[in-house]
């Protein structure tokens, strides 16, 4: 590892533009620690999307660096990179048939052989994420008989199976009810303090990613507005410029994390 | 076994994998020689030889064509693709019609037989199609689809065309290679049996290897690519093997319809949707339908009298209904 603070995955100084002289990222960077929880806010079109996919490597970026565990990512092949880092989709779902158990066990394709068979210890992995996640109780149901949340945790859990030192999550939460979202969030809090793993989530929702992120990056038309802890970035005028409302921060008891509203 | 670690029941083992592929084989085997047993003469040693080759090349035909649909499906998300979606099928009658024509003007060399000129017309069809869709190191799905869609319509007014100058003996012979027939001649060019079965069994494997990454793309490129799928390449080279399949099937046994499309979706049904296993379900399946669509018609012709029947409408009058059955009654037939 190349960097003394533990950063597994860092940006610098990102760029990256659909044509030229258009710059929907300008000059961004992200470091992504073990063991750290960070949520990526913005405003629509402020580039989160765009970020995403550089970082996994589905974007070139026309300038910049994106290193994963001290090599540049264009560095590795797709199986190479699969074993450091995984990724959860925005809204789960396959256009084949496939139960739970089948999904997850696909997670583990970059560790099998040539004919991509999978072996009892692929079995034992995927077992160990399923636990985590929750998901053993409907292992053998298809992903469209099970609710939102729960094929949300499927997904989580494939991803986990991958055995990635990052986790990246695109909106993970944005099609679930409170409760589901809670769950979620706590999922990755666990992942990040329990497993070690490096959680890069985008999120529209200020206050859970507040709540339980280690640290926020806050971006606005391709610049990264803000970045840092929770108290550097819940800034009441920070917010306000960047989505552009008057933002009201509540206090709530025993809760060091003030609400964020929209007024 | 050690009881305490419980395996899951979807999850596709060597061994799972190695059964299931002893077990087809022993059937496949039985069905060719059951097969090769019907018929007149019974059992006269070389009538039976003949009817051996040609069940091993209607053997040939079904694996490529089964596997070629499924690969397609897979690689298109759309259960409803199938080989000849690629216009290979209607190219090679470009390519086959072009020979019939142009044998009546001047004498085409030895090496441009019918079979030859299928394979020219479709490949050069399946490049065509390659070169619409493919972009940026990359093959768009849905413009392969539309580009195989229309180089079908355009071959067929190519084809309406050439009919145009062509002379209606030759026409007839057209008509023949039109109809979809698996090869009674094969018996006489043992070498080019073997060579297509070699042919065959590589393409098949090297389409089970990608089972895997099947499985994952149909979780999206994004999904698939973050978990260790090269998306391009795989099209790409996923594209180039069923070409080459489906091509080689024309060529043998001209157009032969719905193979591709209703055997890899009776295999779904019944051993679910994972694609290292369907793989090998789907060509073992596909070589015993249209073996045994093959025998039906030489049964017909022994019990009317009026002569053999193209397998192509054996397999397209079975098909056809079948398809519409499945898609009243399953949602795609288990695709979603």
């Amino acid at each position: 590892m190349s960097d003394p603070i533990g950063h597994i995955l860092t940006a610098s100084n990102l760029k990256f533009a659909y044509r030229v002289g258009a710059n929907v990222l300008d000059g961004v960077d992200l470091n992504a620690a073990a063991g750290k929880v960070l949520c990526v806010l913005g405003s629509n079109g402020s580039g989160k999307t765009t970020l995403l996919g550089c970082l996994l490597g589905q974007l070139k970026p026309t300038a910049g660096r994106i290193e994963l565990d001290g090599k540049a990512i264009k560095s590795y092949s797709p199986r190479q990179r699969a074993k450091l880092m995984a990724y959860v989709p925005q809204q789960p779902g396959t256009a084949f048939a496939f139960t739970s158990a089948e999904i997850i066990l696909a997670g583990r394709l970059s560790h099998t052989g040539i004919l991509g068979l999978t072996s009892r210890q692929d079995q034992e992995i995927a077992r160990a994420a399923m636990e985590m996640t929750g998901t053993l109780d409907f292992a053998d149901r298809m992903l469209d008989e099970l609710s939102g949340g729960e094929a949300q945790c499927v997904m989580i859990a494939r991803a986990l199976a991958q055995q990635p030192s990052v986790m990246l999550l695109d909106e993970p939460t944005s099609h679930l009810d409170i409760a589901n979202q809670l769950k979620i969030y706590k999922m990755m809090r666990r992942l990040a303090d329990d497993w070690g793993m490096a959680i890069v989530c985008v999120s529209h929702d200020i206050n859970l990613a507040a709540r339980f992120a280690d640290e926020l990056v806050l971006m606005r038309d391709g610049r990264v507005v803000a970045g840092g802890t929770v108290e550097q970035v819940i800034d009441r005028e920070i917010l306000a410029e960047t989505y552009g409302v008057q933002i009201d921060l509540i206090d709530v008891p025993g809760q060091t994390v003030p609400i964020v509203q929209a007024r | 076994m050690t009881p305490e670690i419980e395996t899951f029941p979807g999850a596709v083992t060597g061994r799972k994998l190695l059964i299931w592929v002893a077990g087809l084989s022993l059937a496949l085997i039985a069905v060719l020689l059951l097969c090769s047993l019907v018929g007149q003469h019974g059992l006269k040693s070389d009538i039976w030889r003949l009817r051996l080759c040609r069940g091993a090349a209607a053997a040939v035909v079904g694996i490529s064509l089964a596997v070629a649909g499924l690969a397609l499906q897979a690689l298109l998300r759309n259960p409803l693709a199938e080989p000849y979606i690629l216009g290979i099928s209607s190219g090679a009658g470009v390519g086959v019609l072009c020979g019939l024509a142009l044998a009546t003007y001047l004498i085409l060399p030895k090496w441009a037989s019918s079979s030859m000129l299928a394979m020219i017309g479709g490949l050069t069809t399946a490049v065509i199609v390659y070169a619409i869709a493919h972009r940026r190191g990359k093959l768009d799905p849905y413009v392969l689809l539309l580009a195989g869609v229309m180089i079908n319509v355009f071959n067929g007014a190519l084809i309406l065309v050439i009919l145009q100058f062509t002379r209606p003996a030759e026409m007839i012979n057209f008509i023949g290679w039109g109809m979809g027939k698996v090869p009674e001649w094969i018996w006489s060019q043992p070498a080019l049996l073997i060579v297509s079965a070699a042919a065959v069994l590589l393409a098949w494997l090297a389409i089970f290897a990608r089972g895997a990454a099947f499985n994952t793309l149909g979780l999206g490129d994004a999904v698939a690519s973050s978990a260790g799928v090269s998306v391009g390449s795989l099209r790409i080279q996923t594209f180039v093997i069923v070409s080459l399949m489906t091509a080689m099937a024309v060529s043998l046994a001209g157009p032969i319809g719905f193979v591709g499309l209703i055997v890899p979706h009776v295999c779904r049904m019944l051993v679910g949707p994972d694609h290292r296993l369907l793989i090998i379900v789907s060509g073992f399946a596909g070589a015993m339908f249209l073996i045994l669509a093959d025998t039906l018609c030489r049964l017909i012709d022994l019990w009317t009298g009026l002569g053999e029947l193209p397998v192509g409408v054996i397999t397209a009058m079975s098909g056809g209904p079948f398809f519409i059955y499945l898609l009243r009654t399953r949602r795609g037939g288990g695709v979603q």
